[in-house]
């Protein structure tokens, strides 16, 4: 009996519970939160935030990081528009974009794995020459865009409501959830989180491995960019400036290490949704948006700390001697 | 004993290479446009944009060096701006002093305790707390702006010999740090900190009390930068702290202080953000867009790091063919 419950005790249940207190607290004290349309509304941003935060979760998992999110998408999200102006369809502008952020991202991996620059510095480093790279090529924002390029946000729609980014997501999702589950590439991004020195000497080629994930990682942060450039008739430069700590702050909040090596596709699930509801829900519940960054925040750090006192009394119950910790090693 | 030796030049011609590239970048930009090397230009513009970033990277050299980070001074300087900007509105000009440095300090504190009390990963920690400062400075201000009162108008804005004051204050600060770094004890014991914390705490480093120590230091710098900001602006609105963060560690970064920890010293940062303050400036001077100057900044941390990269590599390959050999002896 104790033993099934403390199975169910992980990192995800507790972010479930919340979640739904979350939901409850939300369907008494908000009236019109559940009204079809902001339902729909979260949907679309939750597919978003939950695509390239699936990504974001592989590069994590092995115990790097991507702060050029953000800027890669912008760029992304300005090509894209180019593209659509001239009249490309919707499947065109997702092969696009799928390679250019793959292509984008695996330049990132190749800083880390061949120059062996440290992956926050070196994604520091490629989200200036992003950010700065696109007002050069375009004048401020493209604009009047073709039906065309809108037909993702506008007309696909199932069952006539639910935006089509959704299915999008839910196909990213099940392939990401079966990959971590059954694919041998995602042992080797497990094991080079947890003891990087170790997977070489395994055999694992831990180079090749990284830029790989660099590059999947691209590619679901291209389709991300996707569903966020369709969603009007105008980008800007500044498309998905910041939305790199949104990502990681959904992984970080699901529950994954960033040591690396531990976490769950499933809790990042839990975790994007729960950013994706905040902003609309302070909205419903009548207070000022100027607070959501503060309740975001708050969130981050109250489940940060929840999961390290639970790790830091199994340390306490099992090996109070053994002072030294995984993964601290490794960097 | 060689080793260390080995280290020591390796270490001396490291800067005296970041010293050579701000002296041809210098030399370039000046030729380029000679209006540059007015003086009135590099006090009034050259030094005085930077002294905010400068004063930060003081500090966050000291995080880094010990293996942390720090994403949230940013917010932590808008924060503490504001909320002193406030109270120096309603409770005059002591008040929103006291109430900057004490929200600076406070907003540090947080960071350090859970950083070493809970042991949550430094990033972590501050990329949550950069939200929630930056949030908390958001919502109280009711996203409006406050505005320089008295003393942060005579922080920004005073001159002494002709050389503003915070130029004065960046200088003395920047010898306070590079003596606390390489001259004193806890300096050292920072050092060590970052090379292996275990090892520190063995040999007797209290290491909680120095990071925490580290950490509201850094949020005391923050409020200190916050008071020359308002006053340069004489306004400030939450969103003035965005990639605030980004720019401190470029500087940081590019003065050689590895993001491993342990590494790095306090002279490499100073050159590094004299380079970053004559690029802004001199690119500025030159008619060169403000985007290309991001390309520009991007690109010499790029190529910072690739020759980091190289030199590290060169000494690690040397010391393993070293090691290899001795086993085959044996």
């Amino acid at each position: 009996m104790s033993a099934t419950l403390k199975r169910f005790r992980t990192t995800e249940f507790y972010l479930s519970l919340f979640l739904l207190l979350m939901l409850i607290v939300l369907a008494v004290g908000a009236k019109g939160f559940y009204s079809i349309n902001n339902v729909m509304n979260i949907l679309n941003s939750f597919s978003y935030i939950l695509i390239a935060a699936i990504g974001m979760n592989l590069i994590i998992l092995t115990s790097n990081i991507d702060v050029s999110t953000g800027a890669l998408i912008s760029v992304v999200c300005l090509s894209l528009a180019a593209l659509g102006k001239q009249g490309l369809p919707f499947g065109g502008l997702l092969i696009a974009a799928i390679l250019m952020g793959a292509v984008l991202s695996t330049l990132n991996g190749l800083f880390i794995t061949r120059l062996r620059i440290p992956a926050i510095v070196a994604t520091l480093a490629t989200t200036q020459i992003f950010q700065g790279v696109l007002p050069l090529v375009v004048e401020g924002s493209i604009y009047d865009l073709p039906a065309s390029f809108t037909w993702l946000a506008f007309d696909a729609k199932l069952f006539g409501m639910m935006p089509a980014s959704v299915l999008i997501c839910l196909i990213v999702t099940v392939i990401a959830i079966l990959f971590m589950k059954y694919s041998r590439f995602s042992k080797k991004i497990y094991a080079i989180g947890n003891n990087m020195h170790g997977a070489r000497l395994a055999g694992i080629g831990v180079e090749k491995t990284i830029v790989l994930t660099y590059a999947i990682a691209g590619a679901l942060f291209g389709i991300s960019a996707v569903i966020i450039a369709t969603a009007g008739q105008r980008v800007t430069t500044t498309m998905g400036s910041g939305l790199e700590m949104t990502f990681i702050a959904a992984v970080v909040l699901g529950g994954t290490s960033t040591a690396g090596g531990s976490g769950k596709i499933a809790g990042t699930v839990i975790g994007a949704l729960i950013l994706s509801i905040i902003a609309p829900a302070i909205n419903y519940l009548g207070i000022s948006q100027n607070w959501s960054d503060a309740i975001k925040g708050a969130i981050i750090i109250v489940s940060v700390i929840a999961s390290a006192s639970k790790t830091i009394r199994r340390k306490r119950l099992i090996q109070s001697p053994v002072v030294g910790k995984s993964g601290e090693v490794a960097a | 004993m060689s080793g260390a030796k080995a280290r020591r030049t390796k270490k001396l011609t490291f800067n005296l290479a970041l010293f050579l590239i701000w002296v041809v970048i210098f030399a370039v930009i000046s030729i380029r446009s000679p209006s540059f090397l007015a003086p009135n230009y590099i006090i009034n513009v050259m030094l005085r944009n930077i002294v905010e970033i400068g004063m930060v990277a003081l500090a966050m050299t000291l995080i880094i060096i010990t293996g942390g980070i720090d994403l949230s001074v940013g917010s932590t300087l808008v924060l503490s701006a504001m909320l002193g900007g406030m109270a120096a509105a309603s409770l005059g000009t002591v008040a929103g002093v006291i109430v900057t440095l004490a929200v600076g300090a406070a907003c540090g504190l947080l960071n350090g305790v859970l950083i070493a009390k809970v042991n949550i990963s430094p990033m972590v920690t501050t990329l949550a707390t950069m939200f929630l400062y930056l949030g908390l400075a958001r919502g109280i201000s009711h996203g409006e702006s406050v505005y320089s009162y008295p003393f942060t108008g005579f922080m920004g804005n005073m001159s002494m010999a002709g050389i503003p004051l915070q130029i004065w204050m960046y200088a003395v600060l920047a010898v306070l740090f590079t003596i606390l770094l390489s001259r004193t004890a806890t300096g050292r014991r920072l050092y060590s900190i970052g090379l292996n914390s275990n090892a520190a705490r063995y040999s007797g480093i209290d290491v909680n009390r120095h990071i925490i120590l580290i950490y509201i230091l850094c949020g005391l710098i923050c409020a200190l930068a916050s008071f020359i900001w308002l006053g340069r602006f004489t306004s400030i609105k939450y969103d003035a702290g965005t990639s605030f963060n980004l720019k401190v560690i470029t500087v940081v970064v590019l003065g050689g202080t590895s993001i491993n920890g342990g590494v790095g010293d306090m002279k490499g940062t100073i050159l590094g953000t004299l380079i970053i303050a004559t690029l802004n400036s001199g690119l500025t001077v030159m008619n060169i867009p403000i985007d290309v100057q991001t390309v520009v900044q991007g690109g010499v941390l790029i190529a910072a790091l690739i020759s980091y990269a190289i030199l590290g590599e060169r000494a690690k390959k040397k010391r393993i063919i070293k090691v290899e050999q001795k086993v085959y002896n044996t």
